[in-house]
C-alpha cells in the first residue's frame, strides 16, 4: 500500500498567502510571523470536526477538501455554511466566548485545514505588531459573508437563490450531496431536483448548439 | 454623554477618562424625528451609530415585504455594517421608530482612532465580534426555536422593547405572522 506523506504547512504557503491577499493591508512579513503558531489537521470523509456542546478551540482555513457547518433543530439538520479551499470555517461565537458550540462542523470530503488554536492566537496577539489589525479584518470578512448569506436567503426567490448560487459556484452541484446543498440554500429536496433538471436540460441544449 | 460613552466602552474592557474624552471629540450628535429614514438601500454608510436616546430599526425589502433584522434602543449600535465594512452600497434601510438621538462616529474618524492607538483597534475588534455573534444568534434562533419559543424568549429578555416597539415590526423581527403574534400576545396576557 502506498503511504501518503504527511501534509506540511510549507506545502500550503501559497494557499495561506492567497487567502490573506484579499486583505490588501496585510503584508507578507506579518504572515511569516504567523507561521510558527499554525497547525495542520487532516480529516477523513464525513468526520465530525466540532461536536455540538464542545468549545471551539480553532480557527480553520480549508486548504483541501470541503467541510460544512450545520445546526440541529429537533431531528432536522440545517446547513449554514459550506467551506471549500480558501474558506474559513469554525464556530466564531464559541471561539470568541468560550461557550459550548451550538453548531456542528463535519467534513464532506477528505480535508486538510491550516489552523490556529485559541492559546496560540493569544500568543500571536502578544508578539505580532499587526495582530489586532489582521484579526479585525478577518472578523469583518466573516461578518460580511454571513450578512450576505442571510440577506440572500430572505431576499431572493427559491429559483433565484438556486441560479445565483450555481452561477457563482458552478462546481458545487457535483461536489456537494444534494440534500446538503438543498438545506444550505433552504430549498425543499423535491423543488431542488426539479430546478436541477431544468439547469441540466438548459446547459445540454446550449452545448448542442455550440 | 461622557457617562454614557464610558458605560458603552467599558463593556469591552478597561477604559480611561482620556479615551472617553477622545471618543467624545471624534463623534457628532445626530437628531432624527420619528419615522425618518437614516440610510436608504443603495446608499453608502459613513457612520457607526450608537443610540443615545430613542429607538430605530434596520430592515431590508424582500419583494414588497419589509424584513426587520434589528431593533436598537439606548446603548445599542445600529449601522448599515454591510456597507461600512465593504465600502459598497447597503442592502438595508435604517429608520427611526421614535424621535432618536445618535452618537455617530464617521468612518474617517474611526480610521483615525485605529491609527492613533492599538487600544482603539482592540475596541473595534470587540465591537465587530459583538456584531458577528448577534447576527449568528438571530440566524440560529430563527432556525432552532419554534414561533412560540422565539416570542417568549424575546418577551422575557427584552421586556422594555416588547412594549415600545409597534407589533408589526416585532412580528417581522421574530419572523412570526401578525395574526399568530396577536394570538401569542393574548395568551401571554391571560397567563399573567
Amino acid at each position: 500500500m502506498k503511504h501518503e506523506p504527511k501534509p506540511n504547512i510549507a506545502d500550503y504557503e501559497e494557499s495561506i498567502k492567497k487567502f490573506f491577499e484579499r486583505f490588501t493591508l496585510v503584508e507578507p512579513k506579518d504572515l511569516y510571523q504567523l507561521v510558527p503558531y499554525l497547525e495542520i489537521r487532516e480529516f477523513g470523509k464525513k468526520e465530525i470536526v466540532l461536536k455540538e456542546g464542545e468549545v471551539e478551540n480553532y480557527l480553520n482555513l480549508v486548504v483541501k477538501g470541503m467541510l460544512r457547518k450545520y445546526i440541529m433543530a429537533g431531528k432536522k439538520e440545517t446547513t449554514l455554511q459550506l467551506a471549500t479551499e480558501g474558506h474559513m470555517i469554525h464556530s466564531e461565537t464559541s471561539f470568541q466566548t468560550r461557550q459550548p458550540s451550538e453548531v456542528i462542523i463535519e467534513s464532506i470530503e477528505p480535508s486538510i485545514v491550516i489552523c490556529i488554536n485559541a492559546e496560540n492566537t493569544r500568543k500571536a496577539f502578544a508578539t505580532m505588531e499587526n495582530a489586532e489589525h489582521i484579526s479585525r479584518l478577518l472578523i469583518a470578512y466573516m461578518f460580511l459573508k454571513k450578512d450576505a448569506r442571510l440577506v440572500n436567503q430572505l431576499k431572493l426567490s427559491t429559483r433565484q437563490r438556486f441560479l445565483t448560487y450555481l452561477d457563482e459556484h458552478p462546481h458545487m452541484l457535483q461536489r456537494v450531496p444534494q440534500r446538503i446543498l438543498a438545506s444550505y440554500l433552504n430549498i425543499k429536496p423535491e423543488t431542488f431536483s426539479r430546478l436541477k433538471h431544468l439547469v441540466v436540460k438548459r446547459s445540454s441544449k446550449s452545448t448542442a448548439k455550440d | 454623554m461622557v457617562v454614557f460613552l464610558r458605560k458603552f466602552l467599558s463593556q469591552f474592557g478597561d477604559v480611561s477618562e482620556a479615551e472617553v474624552e477622545m471618543l467624545v471629540q471624534c463623534g457628532e450628535i445626530r437628531n432624527y424625528d420619528r419615522k425618518t429614514i437614516v440610510i436608504h438601500e443603495g446608499e453608502t454608510e459613513d457612520y457607526l451609530n450608537l443610540v443615545y436616546k430613542g429607538l430605530a430599526r434596520k430592515f431590508f425589502m424582500s419583494n414588497e415585504e419589509e424584513v426587520v433584522t434589528q431593533l436598537a434602543a439606548e446603548g445599542d449600535l445600529i449601522s448599515a455594517s454591510d456597507s461600512y465594512l465593504s465600502g459598497k452600497p447597503t442592502h438595508y434601510f435604517i429608520e427611526t421608530i421614535e424621535p432618536t438621538t445618535f452618537f455617530s462616529i464617521s468612518i474617517d474618524n474611526i480610521n483615525r482612532l485605529y491609527a492613533l492607538d492599538k487600544k482603539w483597534q482592540y475596541f473595534g475588534r470587540m465591537i465587530l465580534t459583538q456584531l458577528l455573534s448577534d447576527l449568528e444568534r438571530w440566524e440560529i434562533d430563527r432556525i432552532k426555536l419554534s414561533t412560540k419559543e422565539r416570542f417568549i424568549k424575546f418577551s422575557e429578555t427584552n421586556e422594555q422593547l416588547f412594549h415600545r416597539v409597534p407589533q408589526k415590526f416585532l412580528a417581522s423581527y421574530l419572523n412570526i405572522q401578525p395574526e399568530t403574534f396577536s394570538r401569542l400576545k393574548q395568551s401571554l396576557k391571560s397567563q399573567t
